[in-house]
C-alpha cells in the first residue's frame, strides 16, 4: 500500500513510507558521519593508501547501517 | 527542527511535554534499537548450538538495550530541554537551534571526562545534529520541488523532519 487517501484526497506518504523515508535519510547521514569519522579513525590507526579507502568505506556502511536501522525506528514509534 | 514546524515550545501550555515525550521516544528507540543489535551480537557471541546462542542472545538483549534506551533517553531528553530553552530565549526557531543544543548536550553528558573529551563530544554532537538538519533541509526541499502543486506538501515535510530531529540526537552519541 504505497499511498493512504488523506483529508484532502491527495496521497499522504503510509506509514511504512516514512520508514522507509526514515531508514533513507538516517543512512545518508549515517554514510557522512561516517565519512567523517572513519576517516579521522582510520589515518589515527594508521592506514594509508587503499587500505585508508578500504577502511573508511566499511565505516561508512556500518555506521549508515546502524544511523539507518535508528533513524527507521524512530519514524516507526511515531506513527 | 525545520523552519516549517511551528514551535511547540513557544506555547507555554505544552512546553515540558515535548521534552517528556522526547525522552520517552528515544528511550523506546534505544531500546528497540539496542534490542536488535544485542540479539544479533549476542547470538553470534554464543557457544554452537541453537539453545545457547538464543539463551546468550536474549541475556545479551536484557542486559544491554535497557542500558542502551537509557542512555538514548539522556542524550534526548537533555538535547530536547536545551532546544527548547533556546527556542524560548531566542524567539525562533532554526536549525542553529538543534545544532546548538547537540553540541551543548555532549559537551555537558562529556563533562564528567575533562575539558578535551568534553570539546570532542560537542563536536561530534555539532556535526551529527548538523548533517541531520542538513538532510531534514534537503528532503524538505526535494519534496517541494516534487509535488509542487499539491497542497498537502507544505505540512507533510514539517511533520517528517521534526518526527527525527527530536529522537535521532539519541543514536549518534552512543557510537563514541
Amino acid at each position: 500500500m504505497p499511498v493512504t487517501v488523506g483529508p484532502y484526497g491527495q496521497s499522504q506518504p503510509s506509514c511504512f513510507d516514512r520508514v522507509k523515508m526514515g531508514f533513507m535519510m538516517g543512512f545518508a547521514v549515517g554514510m557522512a558521519a561516517g565519512a567523517l569519522f572513519g576517516t579521522f579513525s582510520c589515518l589515527r590507526i594508521g592506514m594509508r593508501g587503499r587500505e585508508l579507502v578500504g577502511g573508511v568505506g566499511k565505516t561508512m556502511m556500518q555506521s549508515g547501517g546502524t544511523f539507518g536501522t535508528f533513524m527507521a525506528i524512530g519514524m516507526g514509534i511515531r506513527c | 527542527t525545520g523552519a516549517a514546524a511551528p514551535s511547540p515550545c513557544v506555547h507555554p501550555g505544552l512546553d515540558p511535554w515535548r521534552i517528556v515525550d522526547d525522552c520517552g521516544g528515544a528511550f523506546t528507540m534505544g531500546a528497540i534499537g539496542g534490542g536488535i543489535f544485542q540479539a544479533i551480537k549476542g547470538f553470534r557471541n554464543s557457544p554452537v548450538g541453537v539453545n545457547h546462542r538464543l539463551r546468550g542472545s536474549l541475556t545479551a538483549i536484557k542486559t544491554r538495550a535497557p542500558q542502551l534506551g537509557g542512555s538514548f533517553a539522556v542524550w534526548g531528553g537533555l538535547f530536547s530541554m536545551i532546544d527548547c530553552s533556546m527556542v524560548r530565549m531566542r524567539g525562533k526557531e532554526d536549525p542553529w537551534n538543534s545544532i546548538t543544543s547537540g553540541a551543548l548536550t555532549g559537551a555537558i553528558l562529556a563533562a564528567r571526562n575533562g575539558p578535551v573529551a568534553m570539546v570532542g563530544s560537542a563536536a561530534m554532537g555539532g556535526i551529527l545534529l548538523a548533517l541531520i538538519e542538513g538532510a531534514g533541509i534537503l528532503l524538505t526541499r526535494f519534496a517541494s520541488t516534487q509535488f509542487a502543486n499539491g497542497p498537502q506538501f507544505s505540512d507533510d515535510p514539517s511533520q517528517l523532519p521534526p518526527a527525527p530531529s527530536p529522537s535521532p540526537f539519541g543514536d549518534y552519541r552512543q557510537y563514541q
